[in-house]
């Protein structure tokens, strides 16, 4: 059990790898939205995205045996996550979309449903900042997504990229000095 | 006390510091460096305040189908799971009665015939345990009636619209007697193009009743680099290795060595080359 009094993920994630296939809608109630939300970010399409998680759900019944029990369950989950992404991006280089096609997808509903917290110039600021990040390079975007999105730690995110913890961490401060820049530029880009 | 900290140094610690998640002594080092470094200070706050707003962009939440999908793929396993490993995919094809009463009506005809047909079993391979010339030719005719038959229903389903309904028709393959090249050909084309990842395994195990032919096996190893789907690939590898297709080591040796190729699908053909040794 954990400091709220749940069975950690990792220890529902031992019982699923002994045969106790039915515990993993623990696992999927806990984490497939934060999954989904890693997917959505990276390759910016719903219903891939949705597949997606289905997808590591599936992955880690099938190869249950092979978790390790002494190992973060977040950095196997995410590093499966990661993999199938991975094979999706690959089989979609070739159809590469344009910037302005780009762009277009974006104002899909899904993105432009505004929260209450998304009102006036603080609102038109967290947009800008939401196109920044898309805009980002997949890496950058990716390290963000994870350590502020997801909130893994940053042991569990190097886990997951085969990295050191120390390594993670200065790539973060990278991505952040990246994301101002393309957030700046867009800034300027509408005030033109 | 431990020397200045560098702006190297400082470099790995913004993260945790825009967080609040530094360590006491290293949040004092972090602050004193930042007091007499300009540079460092105003990365500290701006970029910490683009930190802070990150938070405030709303998550993107997944569809309500995402949930009962997800349960009904758990259910799906776990039945899998309890029956024999190999028969699984099978036996849960089986339970999928079709939902459309014509085909139920084919369905029951053709179980009828069976019944009359002493003996014939509704097993895969069934076909070759009994050489061909000591059947009396009534039932041979009769047998073509029945292959006929599934062979209709299957093709036909295999070509509706829904994953479902596809899926039912790769069930009805395993009914089809081994030597159906047509029924062959149309699991074969489904293994390749059909768009939903489920049929396709399911497709991939349905050919492990024409096991004895060679068309198969050299389709199923020209398939392998086709499919965009890791999964697919290796059910499509495992297939190989339980024919025992030692033709298939070149091209798993190509599989191997290619870079564009899921690593896991990879490693399963080191052990798929192996294993055919
Ligand atoms: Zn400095």
């Amino acid at each position: 059990m954990n400091a709220t009094g749940q069975v950690t993920d990792n220890a529902v994630m031992a019982r699923v790898a002994s045969g106790e296939v039915a515990k993993m809608a623990v696992l999927f109630e806990r984490h497939h939205r934060a999954l989904y939300r890693y997917f959505i970010s990276m390759n910016r399409n719903r219903e891939l995205s949705e597949d997606l998680v289905q997808d590591v759900f599936f992955r880690m019944l099938r190869y249950r045996a092979s978790y390790d029990a002494n190992q973060s369950f977040t950095a196997w989950m995410y590093q499966i996550a990661r993999n199938a992404n991975v094979d999706q991006a690959q089989k979609r280089k070739a159809e590469v979309v344009g910037i302005d096609e780009f762009d277009d997808r974006r104002a899909e509903p899904a993105s432009a449903a505004p929260g209450p917290e998304e009102i006036a110039a603080k609102g038109q600021n967290i947009a800008l900042l939401k196109r920044a990040l898309e805009r980002l390079p997949d890496d950058k975007r990716e390290i963000l997504v994870l350590s502020r999105f997801n909130d893994l730690k940053y042991e569990e995110i190097a886990a997951m990229l085969g990295c050191e913890t120390g390594t993670v961490k200065v790539r973060v401060f990278r991505a952040m000095r990246a994301l101002e820049r393309v957030y700046f530029a867009l800034q300027k880009e509408k005030s033109a | 006390m431990t020397s200045p900290m560098s702006c190297d140094d400082a470099k790995g610690l913004f993260a945790e510091y825009w967080s609040g998640s530094l360590g006491e002594r290293e949040e004092i080092a972090f602050e004193a460096h930042i007091a007499q470094c300009e540079a460092c200070r105003r990365d500290a706050d701006q970029l910490g305040a683009l930190w802070r707003n990150l938070e405030l962009i709303p998550a993107e939440e997944p569809g309500p189908g995402v949930r009962a999908r997800f349960y009904d793929s758990l259910a799906a396993f776990r039945q899998g799971m309890e029956s024999a490993p190999k028969r699984s995919l099978r036996d849960r094809l089986m339970a999928l009665w079709p939902a459309q009463p014509a085909w139920q009506m084919a369905i029951s005809f053709a179980l009828l015939v069976i019944g009359v047909g002493a003996g014939y079993e509704l097993r895969p391979g069934a076909a070759k345990i009994a050489p061909d010339g000591q059947e009396s030719s009534q039932i041979a005719q009769l047998r073509g009636e029945i292959g006929n038959m599934r062979q209709m229903v299957a093709l036909s389903l295999l070509q509706q619209q829904s994953a479902g309904e596809r899926l039912r028709g790769v069930s009805y393959a395993y009914q089809v007697p081994a030597s159906d090249t047509q029924m062959l050909s149309a699991l074969l084309a489904t293994v390749n193009t059909d768009p939903n990842v489920n049929v396709r395994l399911a497709a991939v195990d349905a050919l492990r009743a024409f096991g004895s032919s060679p068309v198969m096996r050299t389709a199923v190893i020209q398939s392998i680099r086709k499919q965009d789907q890791p999964m697919v690939q290796i059910e499509l590898i495992d297939l190989l290795v339980d024919l025992h297709e030692t033709d298939a080591r070149p091209e798993l040796e190509k599989i191997a060595a290619d870079g564009q190729i899921n690593e896991a699908v990879r490693e399963h053909a080191k052990v798929a080359m192996e294993k055919l040794r």
